[in-house]
């Protein structure tokens, strides 16, 4: 198997690796990169473990090759916090509770940082519709929430991974069953 | 995952070139969110991925072209919901792309790559039915268009000729008012496959568009011109008999475990009135 | 200030959140080999010949393990009964049960050299269901062989549990009403987002094992005796579980690690898929029929109840699953007369195991939806029935088992008023009210050790695993209250058989009660050692000094515990230990081998809107009360009571194992094995707690982080119920099944449109 070399920045520092093309980008930042804050779970997209940052959009990095990451600005847990100083998420993960077993929080953190880069005041719903696609099996959803909420009021975005995305329209209703209209406007 | 080669071409001929002598052996990677799927389970075994974000001709964009509003073939849902002009004319498309996976995956998901997978439940295609758009294929002899309605043929399968690719999905623009929308049932709020997705058009004329997925091999069209479901004025009473008819070439798979055939057809009729209503609200 | 019942940050947190936390699956040993496990495609078979050759031949790989490579008899183990072999052998009994493994250099290597294993086979019939299982004419899952002086060792029947008191059939007599009733509750998985990883390496003349385990001892003397060898040449490591729910207590694939890692001389590592954790762990299924005898007053004359568990094809801890689950089947009430009788019944399924309320989902879905149909027979307000019912501090209401340690019905009235219980319901909304009841641990030992260094800080030694719940916080805080150093100055080690003293086990709720208190006992241990070295220096007798929390009181004065520990140990420094133990004995003569070391109490209180024509369910408001003892951390027991709440959410709403007629799982992998996402929550959750401090563990607190799961799907059915007239007897309440509920309430009418 031939490898490739592909240069990319993770966490802000550049970086040159020989990959196999067959490997995501998950096992690339974990096995080749030695990042191991991000979670291997479900491998199909569906539990978000793996999220990280690429040009500061969040993606499952279980379904993209790290081939595709060449020349891409990765972000992921390990880059939030400023040297020892976290990353308000972070703080606030642990000020509401939300850090339990903590193998989803990695993606949780980075799912949330991009949220709030996007939608500076998110509402609940917005909260939760930008982290649905990070399960949580401590079900500690309701402190996560508290957390996001919480950081946002903080305000201090500066650090970490802000990314300037313009705001998604509100999509999902919460009172509403599913089927129900997810108004654009 | 088993290895496999790695392609980026930077212009078209050469990711042409690549299919042509590759033939299936050779699969196209946009977003990734099914290909590396089904590369893991599987179910598929390309010899080489042919990743198309490097081809200059292929485009990340939404844009008018020729009375109607192209949509690149790197644009992802993302990039859909952010659109001013697709959340403001195609509602039900931005409705659709709002409910393809969780945002991961929607920054990822391309909507070419929704409609080549040809899913029943894809739940984009149905709001592309409702409004009229065409698949613009490019293969070696240059572009073709073709009409969405002949672009689905079962779960899949498009007719998609070998050697070709989708450029663009092109929506047709909106020459007066309509009220869209799409709706769909699933098991759970957060992200899920539909068990019944569902859009539906009504334009000024008494016009309904009523297309649905998740309930046989391929989403179905129906267009429904007596007015009757249209009629903002009629009862849900009086629309059941016309709606069902409508709805009659919907023939659920009996052996899926996602739901029923009779519940699939029950909400069908029920997502179906729903969305009519909605929409005729949305026109006014 | 005193850190118990305050919420200091979590220890270990900052590691948490930054990403450099270690779970099994982020270690990195120096030669590691890839290890991936070969399974067919099929439930049950019978296993033929196994060609090797293809997968050893691929570049990298080191070992090709069979049966025919393990030492004959195949060696088994288990925590109820030695029934799992360290691989399949003669026969795969579930879909998933491996029959062969590859180590080799990388994980590309072994995926595709397991690819290559041939495995000849002729599939056989398989029972997945309780039905099916129970037939006549059924295959039996296990070899009568493994079930020597069993009288039922030639049916599925692996045990019956009988436990009563009273006489039913007489009390029958005394019931003005009588109601009745069959609920299934199906299988599900614990679905921790971190899949289950193991390593195994030889360690100089023994082996070391590392596994995301809870009961880090229970395994260490698994393996040793796989292996024959003292218990102190295996050394288990035990990181923190990333999520655990019972699905990590007991061996699972250590034992085929070990050997490969003897095979091979070098560390082996298997980090299961998701998939592969669908196909290791499981709830049992269950068939729960009750019948429950009532006074026209609501008073409770009788319940008979027959439950059947369906368990896996392996014992593991399911059996005890069911007879610790179904023995509080008559829940927190008085009843003079009571009849359980539950099987666990043997399929070709993944072996069940014990998940977050050991047994008593299952039957506390049936027996309080029970209730609630009482209640609407009986045309008495399902509140008003359970305080009617329910048992008073102090009372036995098991006989002979520890009498209500709660006056549980603080918690019943605060979910009520917080649900607005007596308010009209809002147009559409039904409201539904449920308890849970669950038997803390009936034995247990926990030792701790704890140091006191000499500038005073900290080291505590507790073998529990925290896997979320927090535990290494809670040491920390009982520590440094009782010794009076910031929580900062505390370090708290575990997961290390060769360091740590011996802990039972991390489970049933029990780590604040017996590890909390062996902690406290060890800093106890400290404060009267500081007693003798104050006397000493201070040259006053023993009898006029007290410790107590981190101070030392000489007569009038007060002196910081770390002046006089530092003082005491003078120039060479040093430190003081100390050693605690909670032992709580086997009771023989007991049903379940011991009473009740605490009870977990919880009441859940729902208001539901349903969408008359979808099926689906909305959950506007949700109340969940714990009556907790003494909540030694506020912030964490919220969480865990929330969490148990969404989690309940999940078997109640969407989460079930599909199967194929041929017993293959079909919805194996997180597409559709549905689980709530932070979408799927209540709009509204309040979560509360009864603090009374009469708890057996430290501070008066008990075990809590199951009890807000127990009483989740029968107080959501009827809420459903309530609002829609629909009884729905089976989980879970799918948006299709309520749908289906409706088409019967429906007037026929209505029914045709």
């Amino acid at each position: 198997m031939t490898t490739r070399r592909i240069e990319l920045t993770v966490n802000g520092r550049a970086r040159a690796i020989d990959v196999l093309p067959h490997h995501t980008l998950l096992e690339v930042l974990r096995d080749d990169v030695g990042l191991t804050g991000t979670k291997e779970c479900c491998l199909v997209g569906e539990c978000g473990a793996c999220t990280v940052l690429v040009d500061d959009v969040s993606v499952d990095s279980c379904l993209m090759l790290g081939v595709e990451a060449d020349g891409a600005s990765i972000t992921t847990v390990e880059g939030l916090a400023m040297g020892e100083r976290l990353h308000p998420l972070q703080q606030a993960f642990l000020d509401t509770g939300a850090a339990q077993c903590c193998f989803c929080i990695p993606g949780q953190l980075v799912s949330a940082a991009a949220l709030l880069a996007g939608i500076p005041h998110p509402t609940r719903a917005e909260i939760e519709e930008g982290l649905a696609g990070n399960l949580c099996r401590c079900a500690g959803y309701e402190q996560i929430i508290e957390a996001v909420a919480a950081a946002a009021t903080a305000g201090d975005q500066t650090d970490g991974a802000s990314a300037p995305h313009a705001g998604l329209p509100a999509v999902g209703d919460r009172a509403s069953t599913p089927d129900a209209e997810l108004a654009p406007q | 995952m088993r290895a496999f080669a790695y392609e980026r071409p930077t212009d078209l001929a050469d990711a042409l070139g690549l299919l042509a002598d590759q033939g299936s052996d050779a699969r196209l990677l946009a977003g990734g969110t099914d290909l590396i799927i089904r590369i893991r389970d599987g179910s598929i075994r390309p010899r080489t991925v042919v990743d198309i974000k490097g081809v200059a001709e292929l485009e990340r964009g939404i844009r008018e072209v020729d009375g109607y509003l192209s949509i690149g073939a790197r644009s992802v849902m993302t990039d859909l919901l952010r659109d001013e002009r697709i959340r403001r004319d195609y509602a039900a498309l931005a409705e659709a792309a709002a409910v393809v996976g969780a945002v991961q995956i929607r920054n990822r998901a391309t909507l070419a790559g929704n409609i080549c997978n040809a899913s029943p439940a894809a739940d984009t295609a149905p709001a592309l039915l409702v409004y009229g758009a065409r698949v613009v294929a490019t293969g070696a002899s240059g572009n073709r268009t073709i009409p969405i309605d002949a672009f689905f043929v079962r779960s899949g399968v498009t007719t998609l000729a070998p050697g070709e690719l989708v450029s663009a999905v092109e929506l047709p623009l909106p020459s007066g008012p309509r009220g869209a929308i799409h709706v769909r049932r699933t098991r759970r709020r957060g992200h899920d496959l539909a068990s019944v997705t569902l859009a539906c058009l009504i334009e000024p004329g008494g016009i309904t568009r009523l297309s649905y997925g998740s309930v046989g091999p391929r989403p179905i069209l129906a267009v429904d011109e007596t007015g009757v479901l249209a009629d903002r004025s009629a009862p849900d009473d009086a629309k059941t008999d016309r709606l069902a008819a409508l709805l009659a070439d919907a023939a659920p798979s009996p052996t899926s475990m996602r739901a029923s055939p009779e519940y699939r057809l029950a909400m069908l009729r029920v997502l179906g009135l729903r969305a009519i209503r909605r929409a005729i609200e949305r026109l006014a | 200030m005193t850190l118990v019942g305050s919420s200091p940050a979590r220890v270990g947190g900052v590691e948490r959140v930054t990403g450099r936390q270690a779970y099994v699956a982020d270690i990195d040993l120096e030669d590691t080999l890839h290890v991936k496990l070969v399974t067919l495609d099929v439930a049950r078979a019978r296993i033929g010949a196994i060609d090797t050759i293809a997968a050893c031949d691929v570049p990298g790989v080191r070992l090709v393990m069979t049966s025919s490579d393990l030492p004959s008899p195949m060696p088994r183990f288990g925590p109820q009964r030695r029934d799992r072999p360290v691989l399949a052998v003669d026969e795969t009994k579930y879909h998933g049960d491996p029959v062969a493994a590859v180590a080799a250099d990388s994980r590309d290597a072994a995926e595709e050299a397991a690819r290559l294993v041939r495995v000849e086979f002729e599939e056989l019939p398989a029972l997945h269901t309780l039905a099916a299982a129970l037939a006549p004419d059924a295959p039996l899952v296990q070899d009568p062989a493994l079930r020597p002086n069993d009288p039922q060792a030639a049916s599925n029947v692996l045990h019956e549990h009988r436990h009563s008191w009273g006489d039913p059939d007489v009390a029958e007599r005394e019931a003005d009403v009588v109601v009745e009733g069959t609920y299934t509750f199906p299988m599900v998985t614990q679905f921790a987002i971190e899949p289950h990883a193991f390593m195994a390496a030889p360690d100089g003349d023994g082996i070391a094992i590392w596994s995301a385990i809870q009961h880090p001892n229970w395994l260490q003397r698994v393996i040793a005796d796989l292996l024959q060898l003292p218990l102190a040449k295996v050394r288990v490591h035990a990181p923190d579980p990333g999520g655990a729910f019972g699905g990590k207590q007991h061996a699972k694939y250590e034992p085929l690690l070990a050997f490969m890692a003897l095979a091979t001389s070098r560390p082996v590592k298997l980090v299961l898929s998701l998939e592969e954790t669908f196909q290791a762990v499981r709830r049992g299924a269950a068939e729960v029929h009750v019948r429950t005898g009532f006074r026209r007053d609501g008073t409770l004359v009788f319940r008979d109840l027959a439950a059947d568990y369906l368990i896996g094809a392996y014992a593991d801890i399911a059996d005890r699953t069911v007879a610790k689950g179904s023995y509080t089947s008559m829940g927190p009430y008085r009843c003079p007369a009571v009849r359980i009788v539950a099987r666990s019944v043997l399929s070709h399924t993944v072996p069940s195991t014990a998940f977050r309320g050991f047994g008593n989902p299952q039957q506390i879905w049936a027996v309080e939806s029970n209730m609630n149909e009482a209640a609407r027979e009986l045309g008495i307000d399902p509140l008003e029935l359970r305080l009617r019912n329910l048992a008073g501090p102090g009372e036995e209401f098991i006989p002979g088992d520890t009498p209500a340690d709660g006056d549980w019905s603080v918690a019943v009235r605060r979910a009520a008023e917080m649900i607005d219980w007596e308010s009209p319901r809002p147009p559409g909304r039904g409201r539904g009210i449920a308890v849970g009841l669950k038997s803390g641990p009936t034995t247990g030992l926990s030792y701790s050790t704890v140091r006191l260094l000499v500038d005073g800080s900290v080291v505590v030694y507790a073998g529990t695993s925290d896997m979320g719940q927090g535990a290494r916080t809670i040491f920390a805080q009982i520590a440094a209250d009782e010794l009076g150093a910031p929580i900062e100055w505390v370090t708290v080690v575990s997961g290390d058989t060769t360091v740590v003293p011996y802990d039972q086990q991390t489970s049933a709720s029990r780590s604040s009660v017996f590890m909390g208190t062996a902690v406290l006992r060890a800093c106890q241990d400290i404060q009267a050692k500081v007693r003798s070295m104050a006397a000493r220096l201070e040259s006053v007798d023993e009898s006029s000094i007290g410790v107590e929390r981190g101070d030392v009181r000489i007569g009038d004065r007060v002196l910081p515990i770390r002046d006089v520990v530092a003082r005491g140990l003078g120039r060479l420094g040093g430190e003081i230990i100390g050693v605690g133990e909670m032992r709580k004995d086997a009771e023989p003569d007991h049903p379940l081998g011991g009473t009740a070391a605490f009870y977990e109490f919880n009441c859940t209180a729902v208001e539901v809107e349903v969408d008359r024509e979808t099926g689906d369910i909305s959950i506007p408001r949700y109340v969940t009360v714990s009556d907790v003892g003494k909540a030694l951390n506020p912030l964490q027991v919220r969480g865990q009571d929330e969490g148990a709440a969404a989690m309940g959410l999940g078997h109640t709403l969407m989460e079930q194992y599909i199967w194929d007629d041929a017993g293959r799982i079909r919805n194996l992998g997180a597409i559709d094995y549905r689980i709530p996402t932070s979408m799927d929550l209540p709009l509204e959750t309040q979560s509360d707690i009864v603090e009374n401090a009469d708890g057996p563990g430290p501070y008066g607190a008990k075990g809590m982080s199951e009890g807000a799961l127990l009483p989740v799907a029968p107080a959501v059915a009827e809420a459903v119920a309530d609002a829609t007239g629909a009884v729905i007897r089976d989980l879970p309440l799918s948006p299709e099944r309520v749908w289906r509920a409706l088409q019967e309430v429906r007037e026929p009418g209505e029914a045709a449109r």
